[in-house]
């Protein structure tokens, strides 16, 4: 049986090759004590980053001109007297050198706190510690590339030293962690290389197992062959308009203003928890409603959806505790958080009011977590009752689905969280590495489950948005629009790729692209009965 | 103490990060005077260190003072420079 794992493609042509489980000399990243003074660490230390950053710039100097702009920036960080500053009361406390780096580092990443570029980074800078700390320590070895053959890369992430070691034999590349701009995808990306970063499980791969690389796809098969690669389909603009609306995702003011250049119309959710998850104590509703109104004012024209806050004991909001849980997933989150902190939510949608009024956008709420049509009713009555017109709620729980008649007069309108959709339906964790095939947001199940759900919404007269990642997947954006769902809302990053799609299809064809894919059983024969009609 | 002061409002959708600023602190290395990059009514820091540039976590949006302690042509170009270094990824 063929395993698939999924995350994040780079490139659109696919790779098929033997695994290389990439290894590392031992003993390199462990932590150690000083055998020597704190005089003769620093001096170790000084040189090793010497020598080490001058390793790292000769094997880097044939990447493209992009990626050397990043590891020069990071060698400065890395060579800044700052960080032997940082190190220094860790060599006092009897580490070694390198020891003292990482663990400096490991500071550094703390006090940069949520700063999403240089969080992007973090593994490139200790790749760059793992090659001084092997200079310090005199340690050589670890994996080499055999010149012959093909091979598949398959690692945790991969440093600049790493990837300086690559040629023609290598034909793919599959990283447990690391995004679309970290360092390895930028490196493949110049040189060509078939990669899917940030892929859960990565590390199940046996050595020397055969696998697809099928960056398309966004997924690695092991057991697959090139023939199963899916095609990249090339979406040709004829509409102005897409099929339907398509908005951004944000989270705080800086996405704010990214998503405001780019096309999207308006927010299709803002998730408002991050504002809370680093405040110890619970900010006023004056506080709150200024962040809010900064927002609104950044966020690109059109309809703004808040959500409220979403949060619980897998990701808690330090002034809202809610205890140890057996399963965080299952237990008091999203709109069960805000009954149970009535003072909060009350708070907290009064914010979004009275920044409604200062800035005059158009902004409607919902609320996350409804499985059942009096917490709908108690979420509208508390919203209306501050006096916010526009209420809808998440389809995130199978049981509102079946209710959806129920909610006519409610709510004014319905958003499906497709993440938290499958991870209910399936019984599947999300976060869970290996569930990933089951939340595969085309899984038939999830797939009939929305085409159930619009069946019930259109005679209702209730608008049905998407606001999980799975809208986007070009492909899967257009399988919605053809359900029949009036918006689609994604990161900023997708909203260019999603326009395109949708402006490239007329609603029969999406309509029939939507049939064929719900007329299949597995997930895979799903994406490729959608694929195949559009490139038909 | 004679000085160039120029203005810049931050552009870039991610503020100002790892690849601005190692490009910053290269040419103020380069130029051998203590330019001080900071938030209009703040200290600031010298710009001689990336660390303590990204620890300011300066955000889109946000109005930068550059400040080359020197006087002429050619520190004015060196902070004009500057600013369009930080801006140039912006759209």
């Amino acid at each position: 049986m063929s395993v698939e794992i999924h995350g994040i493609g780079i490139g659109r042509e696919a790779g098929f090759g033997k695994v290389l489980r990439w290894t590392r000399a031992e003993g390199i990243d462990e932590h150690r004590r000083s055998t020597t003074t704190v005089e003769g660490e620093l001096e170790a230390l000084r040189t090793g980053i010497a020598s080490g950053a001058e390793a790292v710039r000769a094997q880097s100097a044939s990447g493209d001109e992009h990626a050397a702009d990043i590891i020069d920036a990071l060698l400065m960080i890395i060579e800044d007297d700052e960080l032997v500053s940082m190190a220094t009361p860790h060599l006092e406390v009897g580490w070694d050198a390198a020891t003292a780096l990482f663990l400096a580092l490991e500071d550094l990443n703390a006090m940069m706190g949520d700063d999403e570029d240089f969080q992007s980074r973090v593994g490139d800078l200790r790749g760059i510690a793992l090659t001084i700390s092997a200079k310090i320590r005199g340690i050589e070895g670890g994996s080499t590339i055999p010149a012959q053959g093909e091979w598949v890369v398959v690692a945790d992430d991969l440093t600049p030293v790493d990837t300086a070691q690559f040629g023609p034999s290598v034909v793919g590349v599959v990283t447990e962690l690391g995004g679309p701009t970290s360092h390895t995808a930028i490196i493949c990306r110049s040189r060509g290389i078939p990669a899917v970063v940030s892929a859960k499980g990565a590390l199940t791969l046996a050595d020397g197992a055969l696998v697809l690389v099928d960056p398309a796809g966004n997924r690695v098969v092991e057991g697959g062959e090139l023939s199963d690669a899916t095609t990249p389909i090339s979406f040709v603009v004829v509409n102005d308009e897409p099929l339907v609306t398509v908005r951004a995702n944000i989270g705080s003011l800086a996405d704010a203003e990214a998503a405001a250049q780019t096309e999207a119309r308006g927010v299709g959710l803002f998730r408002t928890e991050v504002l809370y998850l680093d405040r110890k104590a619970q900010p006023t509703r004056e506080e709150q409603a200024k962040q809010f109104a900064e927002i609104f004012k950044a966020a690109p024209a059109g309809k703004i959806t808040v959500r409220t806050i979403d949060a619980g004991s897998d990701k808690p909001v330090p002034f809202l505790p809610s205890g140890e849980e057996e399963n965080p997933a299952l237990g008091v989150r999203g709109f069960r958080l805000g009954l149970a902190y009535d003072d909060f939510q009350q708070d907290q949608l009064g914010a979004i009011h009275d920044a409604i009024q200062t800035t005059g956008r158009d902004v409607q709420v919902m609320a996350p977590m409804i499985s059942t049509v009096e917490e709908a009713q108690q979420f509208a009555e508390m919203a209306r009752g501050l006096g916010i017109a526009q209420v809808g709620i998440m389809v995130e729980t199978p049981a509102i689905v079946p209710m959806v008649p129920d909610l006519v007069g409610v709510v004014d309108f319905l958003s499906i969280g497709t993440n938290d959709l499958s991870q209910y339906l399936f019984a599947a964790d999300r976060m869970h590495p290996a569930m990933g095939a089951l939340v595969d947001p085309w899984q038939p199940g999830l797939l009939r489950t929305i085409a159930y759900l619009m069946s019930l919404a259109k005679p209702a007269g209730l608008p049905v948005g998407v606001c999980g990642e799975s809208a986007a997947d070009p492909v899967f954006s257009i399988v919605l629009a053809g359900l029949g769902v009036s918006s689609v809302s994604v990161a900023s990053a997708a909203v260019e790729s999603v326009l395109e799609a949708l402006k490239s299809v007329d609603l029969s064809t999406a309509e029939r692209v939507a049939e064929a894919a719900l007329r299949a059983s597995t997930p895979g024969a799903a994406r490729a009965a959608a694929s195949d009609l559009l490139q038909s | 103490m004679s000085q160039v002061i120029v203005t810049v409002e931050v552009r870039d959708p991610i503020g100002f990060h790892a690849r601005p600023v190692g490009q910053v602190v290269s040419a103020v290395k380069a130029s051998g005077w203590d330019v001080v990059i900071r938030r209009v009514g703040e200290e600031g820091v010298v710009a001689n260190s990336p660390l303590k540039l990204l620890a300011m976590k300066v955000k889109t949006s946000e109005v930068l003072e550059i400040v080359v302690p020197a006087e002429g042509s050619e520190a004015e170009a060196l902070a004009h420079s500057i600013s369009e270094t930080i801006n140039q990824e912006a759209p």
